[in-house]
């Protein structure tokens, strides 16, 4: 049995109009899952994902990463636990005006001294390893092109190898082909699976699209109004499940795809 | 047999409330002020004596007094310029809420912002005058608080506009405060803090001049001067330069400020 | 170049190695034309600098005074503030006097250069530069003039603002009546509309929400102007502001000064509202 790598106990969160975003959220995770949160919108997919690295304080509950509580970390400890997590974005949060190898990079900025940073002296060691991560993604034609140029889903690519740059121990993908076309969604899954199988990367992605999650998750997590209502293998996620979770009948749902009927 | 509007009635309702108070409070003004446009008219007859003789044809005694003047002027007004960035950038890091280290700090770094770019330079600058006596520094004071406040509040918006996103991911990342500055906030934002620059250098010609005139020197105390000891031809030429300068410097921002964001 | 930069080579042939033999991360040319201008616009801001007479270590020394001249602002006083107010009053008015005669001779003036409006491209071209003339010199200049001409008083604000803003608005609602498709105006024409009923028909309906937009901005401008104007002596609340100073009374000049402020915050708020209530 793998080890547990994320353990969550009781986690809640209440913005401060009033709204629950989490609600008593528990759940373990172990290395090398292949996590996939599925929930209609305001469920409290962004914010649990969020609050793993901290992006968002909870209210309440304790969220421990690799046996390390993280509640109190601030400052460089908070650092430190940030560059073991590794996030991609809906809108790939690129650095349009550098080039693709310099965001790829920044992946690294949490390894470096300040000075290095700011300067962007990056190792060779590192720039070695950014050359053969672009040509494991096929992108090594655009290495210097501005990041601008790129399509979307070249553009979530290059996220993704900033993400693997950390050596992380975690990734998270918060809507990661949202905003991709059908072929470009599948490539950037098929890449984000690959990657974390082969470097045993623990994933949680959140989606919307359930056909999806079914597809390449190992285990499925079902929010709906910041409660979980599901947690199990993709197998035992049936229809009436999935009516709970956006809680409406199936007819009002557009779901492609394999569908278990349960 | 009732007439057919061509206006939607609630239409027509607004439009002619708005005229009605608009004639109102031309009414009021006018009493107010004691402001007879037919005076003006009638007299216009003779200002136009006046301008004809006085100050026709313009002319320019010691044009080299007068080039220093204007160049003080145009100096101030790019040196103040630079200060105040310089300033406001700094500020700017932090007054952003979307980046700064301190979000608690950077509303009121905002709102101070706010509050004093409403204010004029030339109320900074009788405030200076007041408390450090005339001079060319103290000019150059008051244009760099009032540029600084605009400037500030100029960054803050494109801060929050470009490179919230971007500056998330290196937050995630791990990266350090200054790592985040220098890898994504600046060169994000660099197209947009130049064009602002080069816009209130064009706000600040115009400013060092009003400056100028009470007290700050530059050509704007030239001209007030010459106003003052009745010398209207050459103030008449002093006028023709400020607007040659003001033209010129106008469209070399606005030429190299297109360049600027089109460059990427 | 380095063992490393030829490894990395061998995996991609376009990696870029610089003269150290060190992997580059992005292109030269890339950035070259902004660090270049960058680096020009350092010097020119710096040269700048040297043809100043300024005592800087004076001026640095006496920074403290500054903070002891807010102190005084501050405490602000209600004394004279009947004053204050027919002051305020006074500079109230005489904006929205010069807006209005700026905003009817600018309607005016705007249609004699449009373009599409005058096929003479000469008379327009003459205009235009006239007024762009016009726009160039600061408004306080304008009403320094108009004091020269007028003699004090509030007479000599209106019509120095109005010089400035008439040429503004010329200059902008051309811009606007341009911006109305040729079609719409072709359309009249065809009908044997003369030119007045063609603009008042087709051209001012037309561009009417634009002009309403740059009246809303204009307007914050003027008051801006017309407080300051009363510092060179045409009337109003910046006089009352400059008075008080050189006579002392810091705490009455302070509430004049936070006046202005809460006023020109008070119109910006008044004309969003308005935009919102427009944009329907």
């Amino acid at each position: 049995m793998e080890k547990v790598i994320i353990k969550a106990s009781h986690l809640s969160k209440v913005y401060s109009n009033g709204v629950k975003a989490l609600d008593d959220v528990s759940f373990e995770i172990r290395e090398g899952e292949f996590v996939v949160v599925i929930g209609p919108s305001g469920s409290g997919k962004s914010t649990l994902l969020r609050s793993i690295n901290k992006l968002i304080d909870l209210t309440s509950g304790t969220i421990s990463i690799d046996d390390e509580e993280i509640q109190n970390k601030k400052g460089k400890g908070l650092r430190l636990l940030r560059r073991k997590i590794a996030m991609i974005f809906q809108h790939y949060n690129l650095v349009y005006r550098l080039s693709v190898i310099q965001n790829v990079l920044h992946g690294r900025l949490g390894y470096m001294s300040n000075i290095k940073g700011i300067l962007g002296k990056y190792s060779e060691e590192d720039k070695l390893n950014a050359v053969e991560l672009l040509k494991e993604i096929e992108l090594s034609d655009y290495i210097y092109n501005r990041a601008a140029s790129l399509s979307g889903g070249q553009k979530q690519r290059v996220g993704i190898a900033r993400a693997i740059m950390q050596s992380p121990k975690i990734i998270l993908c918060d809507e990661p082909i949202a905003s991709l076309d059908p072929s470009s969604s599948k490539i950037i899954m098929d890449i984000i699976y690959d990657m974390t199988k082969r470097r045993n990367i623990t994933s949680i992605t959140n989606l919307h699209q359930i056909d999806v999650a079914l597809k390449y998750a190992s285990r499925i997590i079902g929010l709906s109004k910041g409660k979980i209502v599901f947690d199990g293998p993709p197998g035992a996620l049936d229809n009436l499940t999935i009516e709970k979770i956006y809680n409406t009948p199936i007819k009002n749902l557009i779901i492609n795809g394999e569908m278990h009927n349960g | 047999m009732a007439k057919i509007p061509l206006i939607h009635t609630r239409e027509k309702k607004i439009y002619t409330i708005f005229t009605v108070v608009v004639i109102i409070l031309f009414a009021i003004a006018t009493v107010l002020t004691k402001f007879n446009p037919l005076q003006v008219i009638v007299s216009s007859g003779e200002i136009w004596n006046f301008i004809t003789t006085d100050f026709l044809p313009p002319t320019l005694t010691k044009p080299v007094n007068i080039f220093n003047a204007i160049l003080t002027t145009v100096c101030l007004a790019i040196s103040s310029t630079f200060i105040a960035g310089i300033m406001a950038i700094i500020t700017a890091m932090f007054g952003s809420e979307s980046i700064s280290p301190w979000p608690k700090y950077a509303k009121i770094i905002r709102a101070v912002a706010t509050f004093l770019r409403n204010i004029p330079p030339l109320v900074w600058a009788f405030i200076l005058f007041s408390s450090l006596g005339i001079g060319t520094g103290v000019g150059f004071i008051a244009l760099v608080i009032s540029t600084f406040a605009f400037m500030t509040r100029a960054f803050i918006e494109s801060i929050d506009e470009i490179s919230q996103e971007s500056t998330e991911s290196l937050l995630v990342v791990g990266a350090t405060f200054p790592q985040r500055i220098f890898q994504a906030v600046i060169p994000s934002c660099i197209q947009d803090f130049i064009s602002w620059f080069l816009y209130c250098i064009e706000l600040n010609i115009r400013a060092s001049t009003v400056v100028g005139m009470v007290g700050g020197g530059g050509i704007g105390l030239v001209l007030f001067s010459y106003l003052k000891t009745f010398r209207y031809q050459t103030a008449a030429g002093i006028i023709l330069i400020i607007a040659a300068t003001i033209i010129l410097v106008d469209l070399l921002t606005g030429y190299l400020r297109t360049r600027i964001m089109q460059n990427d | 170049m380095t063992e490393i930069a030829l490894r990395a080579q061998n995996i991609i042939p376009s990696v870029h190695v610089c003269k150290k033999g060190k992997i580059k991360t992005k292109e030269n040319h890339q950035d070259l034309d902004l660090y270049i201008f960058l680096m020009a616009m350092v010097l020119v801001s710096v040269l700048s600098f040297l043809p100043l007479n300024i005592n800087w270590f004076k001026l640095v020394s006496r920074m403290p005074d500054i903070g002891i001249m807010f102190g005084k602002l501050s405490q602000l006083s209600l004394h004279n503030f009947d004053y204050t107010l027919i002051a305020f009053v006074e500079t109230v008015a005489i904006t929205i006097l010069a807006t209005i005669y700026s905003i009817f001779f600018g309607i005016i003036f705007g249609a004699l250069v449009s373009k599409n409006f005058i096929k003479n491209r000469l008379v327009t071209t003459l205009l235009s530069s006239f007024f762009t003339f016009l726009r160039a010199v600061p408004t306080p200049v304008w009403v320094l003039l108009a004091l020269v001409c007028l003699g004090l008083g509030p007479i000599a604000g209106i019509v120095g603002l109005s010089v400035h803003a008439t040429a503004f608005f010329a200059r902008a609602f051309s811009q606007s009546f341009e911006d109305v498709p040729p079609e719409v105006i072709e359309a009249l024409e065809v009908t044997g509309a003369n030119k007045l009923q063609i603009f008042f028909s087709a051209i001012l309906p037309a561009a009417m929400s634009m002009i309403i937009a740059w009246i809303g901005m204009r307007f914050e401008i003027n008051f801006q102007e017309s407080a300051i104007l009363g510092m060179v002596g045409a009337g109003g609340i910046g006089f009352a502001i400059t008075t008080s100073l050189q006579g002392y009374h810091y705490g009455v000049a302070g509430l004049a000064i936070l006046l202005v402020f809460v006023y020109a915050y008070c119109i910006e708020l008044l004309f969003t509202t308005i935009k919102k209530k427009f944009i329907q």
